[in-house]
């Protein structure tokens, strides 16, 4: 299994990218996922894990406990040494989503809001990585923990139902404490993706997501974006009312988009720096684009990890 | 253009309530849902950018419409009208000529009688004049005569002499504002003649002239700078001397002038004689008083006058009093007699006294006569069984006018069928165990306790009561004292013409230590004062009062007698006649029994002291009070008021900018519903 050229979209026969309004307008997000992720290979990753397989990994030596039927006699007679004989593993692996459902989620300036975006990202990750037969699970919070469903190979359609079903309530609150709670469930190491606006200090978030790394899990983290949020495109003077507070006031957009544009940008610039310090990957999204845009950047990062490891 | 509630204008600041909610409020209208305002608000907040006015047009409207409001509550006007030149058409004069006596200080009553005359002779032929004679009331000498007709205005004012009595303006302005009001000259002018005395005037409301009104003081001050001294006060100290009533004048003289009057005399006038004369030496504004020596008095209505020697003012030289030999009260004491000396204590009580006298006689229960009665003010029953007859008797004494005071000890019967007392009786109730009773509430304002309303004026609280009797009010009676029981102490009833009052409990040592209390003496006193009705004779009256249909001792009603005035005029009084005489002189009033041959009463009468203060005062201050209310800016001149129709057409704008600003309003409602639409 390679992924050479998997970053080139043009290499993938029959990948093509969709308008997300286009999408929005399917509603079944099985077929959502279908149609983006139809085309991409199964089995685009290895198993996190050393172990018995046909594939050689390496050599290390041996210490007392180690089975040993995986000693390397060869090697034993050539150097008079015990060696262990390491493999790759090609196991199932664990795969979670953990989707922000706060207020501002909710929020979609030209026909798709972040939250439909997040869906149906959300969808065409797990059809794409249950199609490699790994375990799926999902879990939505805002400020407390909203869904949770334990990954399981026999849970896409539970996933995709609650998909279905998830609506953008309450007001989200600080990213900490539903995601410090999910942490201790995902006992058994696998590749966690959260996805959310993050409009929250930057020191928090990243203090929020790491412990979710904490067993060896792979983090990969993907930030949603309205256009509007990031152009701020906004003409008259009026009243702006924030979505989860419900607090009013008066702006005036042209005065400020400078400066607004150069937070937003510093917000994003200081994600990537710390989550890149902790070794996370981080992806900015905005909703406008081709979901199949966000699975190759997506795809083609882990591939690089993967390679450096 | 002027405005006729330019207060109104105050509404103008309601300008600023649309220009705010141009530049504040337009903002809310729409309201962007934005995911989150995190990085919005840590953009400074630039204000300067955020005040523009999108709506230039609805803002005016809104202004405009603002302003037409408040224009036209403030009530423009144009005074189209030329305003009537002043000092034009005929006049209607009403001469108001001061003949208060303090106008005869010096030569000021010649000197106003002559300013009198020479407005009269400044009339014109077609204009007409009025005289208004004042002093503390005002008299119309002539009203309204023709200005061609100058001698009977003349002979009007010549005919004017100075009364007694004190000055008072508004009594003249009052009568001279109706003579102007019926009056259908163009022109209304009140000249006042007056000295213009401060005590004459005291700041009266409702004394306003006619609109247009030129009111002209005429001052007469100056004059003679002479010394002015007036007798104001005599007191009368009556005192007994071998059987004979004597009394002691002090009169009381004040120099109401700066300069001090020297070598004077003040002389005592005793039925027309002079008595005696002493040396009056007055400082300015000084005053002393002069004693004399006491005469005796012997016949009833003594006429006494003290008179001091000619100054400026004649008329507050004298001062006229009137005194009688003091008529005792008499009072019979009903006692049960025999050896317990129930009555001595009231005997004792009543012995005391001067003013009045207490005639005292005491009987026993079967020898109350009628006779008796009939000479007694007052009978007091001091604890005795009363049989029916005599209760009967005393029922119709006391209808008759006379005072009944009754003391219930533990003898003290009624008989249950006559109806006279205040309250049934009762039960004896015994308080020689234990606390004794005392008298808890008084009834302050009744004459009774009247001068023991003061702190520390007799303490009856101190009087220890061993026992009373129960009683049970009756409907028409009043409580006037309780026991601190609450049982009634003293109640009093009115019955006919005369009053009754019943002590609950007995007034000797044997019931209570009442009697040996200081409180005794003068409660006593009060009790049969007031059940006789005595009232202490005045020994004389002031100039202006009024004596109602009885005053003085009995007898001297006015009806049907003849009263003779000081001047020598007779006024007589019919069965129908008038029941009131006011004292319009000074000196004595004799009233004349219906036969003509004896004298019921005689009233000294004397000028009003306050008179005599001759301190004058600004005119302007009266001109001002007269004409308050009047149009200031036709102050100056005579001229006629608009008429109605004409005042409410130079007023009309307003109706028209009220209408256009309604408009503008509805203008401005469109517009807003077109642009929120839009």
């Amino acid at each position: 299994m390679s992924l050479e050229g998997a970053h080139s979209p043009s290499a993938i026969p029959g990948a093509r990218f969709m308008d997300p309004v286009v999408l929005a307008r399917i509603g079944n997000l099985e077929l959502v996922a279908r149609a983006v992720c139809d085309g991409f290979i199964n089995g685009l990753h290895k198993a996190p894990y050393f172990g018995a397989s046909v594939d050689f990994a390496e050599h290390r030596g041996y210490v007392p406990g180690d089975d040993v039927r995986r000693m390397d006699w060869r090697l034993w007679a050539r150097t008079d040494r015990y060696y262990i004989k390491e493999y790759e593993a090609e196991t199932n692996m664990n795969f979670s989503v953990l989707l922000d459902v706060s207020k501002s989620m909710d929020y979609g300036s030209r026909g798709v809001t972040k939250l439909d975006y997040a869906r149906m990202l959300t969808a065409c990750l797990t059809n794409l990585v249950h199609h490699q037969r790994d375990r799926v699970g999902f879990v939505a919070f805002d400020s407390e923990v909203v869904e949770h469903v334990p990954p399981s190979a026999k849970h896409m359609d539970t996933i995709l139902h609650v998909l279905d079903r998830l609506e953008a309530g309450r007001p989200g609150g600080r990213m900490r404490g539903p995601l410090h709670r999910v942490a201790e469930h995902f006992g058994r190491r696998g590749v966690l993706v959260v996805i959310s606006d993050f409009y929250e200090d930057p020191e928090e978030i990243v203090d929020a997501v790491t412990p979710l790394r904490f067993r060896g899990n792979d983090l990969v983290v993907f930030h949603v974006l309205d256009p509007a949020e990031l152009e701020f495109g906004f003409s008259d003077a009026q009243a702006f009312e924030d979505l989860e507070s419900g607090e009013q006031m008066p702006v005036v957009p042209d005065s400020m988009r400078k400066e607004y544009l150069s937070l937003v940008n510093a917000h994003i610039h200081a994600l990537q720096q710390r989550f890149s310090e902790v070794r996370v990957d981080y992806t900015v999204l905005d909703t406008s684009k081709p979901l199949d845009h966000a699975l190759y950047r997506y795809l083609g990062s882990r591939e690089k990890r993967t390679r450096i490891r | 253009m002027s405005f006729l509630a330019p207060l109104f204008f105050v509404g103008l600041a309601a300008l600023a309530i649309p220009v705010l909610i141009h530049l504040i409020q337009r903002e809310k209208k729409q309201i962007l849902r934005f995911p989150s305002l995190m990085f919005v608000q840590r953009v400074p907040y630039k204000s300067t950018q955020r005040r523009r006015i999108h709506n230039w047009l609805l803002l005016l409207l809104r202004l405009a419409a603002l302003t037409l409001v408040v224009l036209a509550f403030s009530r423009p006007f144009f005074s189209t009208q030329e305003p009537p030149i002043p000092g034009t058409g005929d006049r209607e004069v009403v001469v108001l000529l001061d003949q208060s006596y303090s106008i005869g200080y010096g030569d000021r009553w010649e000197r106003a009688r002559a300013a009198a005359n020479e407005v009269i002779n400044g009339l014109g032929p077609t204009e007409r004049g009025s005289v208004v004679l004042f002093a503390s009331g005002a008299e119309i000498a002539l009203r309204s005569a023709a200005g061609s007709d100058r001698a009977q205005l003349s002979a009007a004012v010549a005919a004017a002499t100075l009364s007694s009595s004190a000055t008072r303006y508004a009594p003249a302005l009052k009568v001279a504002g109706s003579i102007l009001a019926e009056s259908s000259l163009p022109r209304r002018e009140v000249v006042l003649i007056s000295d213009f005395q401060r005590g004459g005037w005291r700041g009266e409301e409702g004394t306003r002239l006619p609109e247009g009104t030129t009111l002209t003081p005429v001052a007469i001050t100056g004059g003679a700078e002479a010394a002015n001294v007036a007798v104001t006060a005599a007191s009368l100290l009556r005192s007994t001397f071998s059987g004979q009533e004597r009394v002691a004048v002090t009169a009381v003289a004040v120099n109401r002038s700066t300069r001090s009057l020297t070598g004077g005399q003040l002389t005592l006038e005793v039925g027309g004689r002079p008595l005696e004369s002493k040396p009056l030496d007055v400082e300015g504004g000084g005053s002393t008083s002069v004693a004399f020596a006491p005469f005796t008095v012997a016949d009833a209505y003594t006429r006494g006058t003290v008179r001091a020697s000619a100054d400026a003012l004649e008329a507050d030289n004298a001062f006229n009093f009137v005194v009688s030999p003091s008529q005792p009260v008499r009072v019979v004491v009903v006692d049960r007699g025999g050896a317990g000396s129930a009555g001595l204590y009231l005997t004792r009580a009543l012995a005391i006294g001067d003013a009045p006298r207490f005639e005292v006689t005491v009987r026993q229960v079967d020898v109350l006569s009628d006779d008796d009665l009939r000479r007694a003010a007052v009978v007091l029953i001091n604890d005795v069984a009363v049989s029916a007859a005599l209760g009967r008797r005393l029922a119709r004494y006391v209808e008759a006018g006379g005072g009944l005071f009754l003391t219930l000890g533990t003898r003290a019967t009624w008989a249950q069928d006559v109806d006279l007392l205040p309250a049934a009786l009762g039960a004896p109730v015994d308080r020689t165990r234990g606390e004794a009773a005392r008298v808890g509430a008084l009834e302050y304002g009744h004459p009774v306790f009247e001068p023991f309303r003061a702190a520390r004026s007799g303490d009856f609280s101190a009087v220890r009561f061993f026992g009373y009797r129960a009683v049970e009010p009756e409907a028409s009676a009043q409580v006037l004292a309780r026991f601190d029981g609450g049982s009634p102490a003293l109640l009093e009833r009115r019955f006919g013409a005369g009053r009754v009052l019943l002590w609950s409990s007995s007034l000797d040592i044997a019931g209570s230590d009442f009697p040996l209390k200081p409180v005794f003496l003068p409660f006593i006193h009060r009790i049969v004062r007031h059940l006789s009705g005595y009232a202490e004779p005045a020994p004389w009256s002031t100039v202006g009062q009024v004596l109602d249909a009885s005053f003085g001792d009995e007898g001297s009603e006015l009806i049907g007698g003849v009263m003779v005035t000081p001047s020598g005029r007779q006024v007589s009084f019919d069965e129908e006649g008038s029941e009131v005489f006011e004292l319009a002189e000074q000196g004595f009033y004799e009233l004349r029994s219906p036969s003509g041959d004896g004298v019921a009463a005689v009233i000294a009468s004397n000028v009003d002291s306050t008179e005599s203060d001759l301190t004058a005062m600004d005119p302007q201050e009266l001109v001002a009070a007269a004409r308050a209310g009047a149009d200031q800016a036709r102050a100056g001149g005579t001229s006629q008021p608009l008429p109605p129709d004409v005042q409410e057409r130079s007023q009309r704008l307003w109706w028209y900018l009220l209408l256009l600003g309604i408009v503008v309003l509805g203008a401005d409602t469109l517009l807003s519903n077109r642009l929120s639409k839009s």
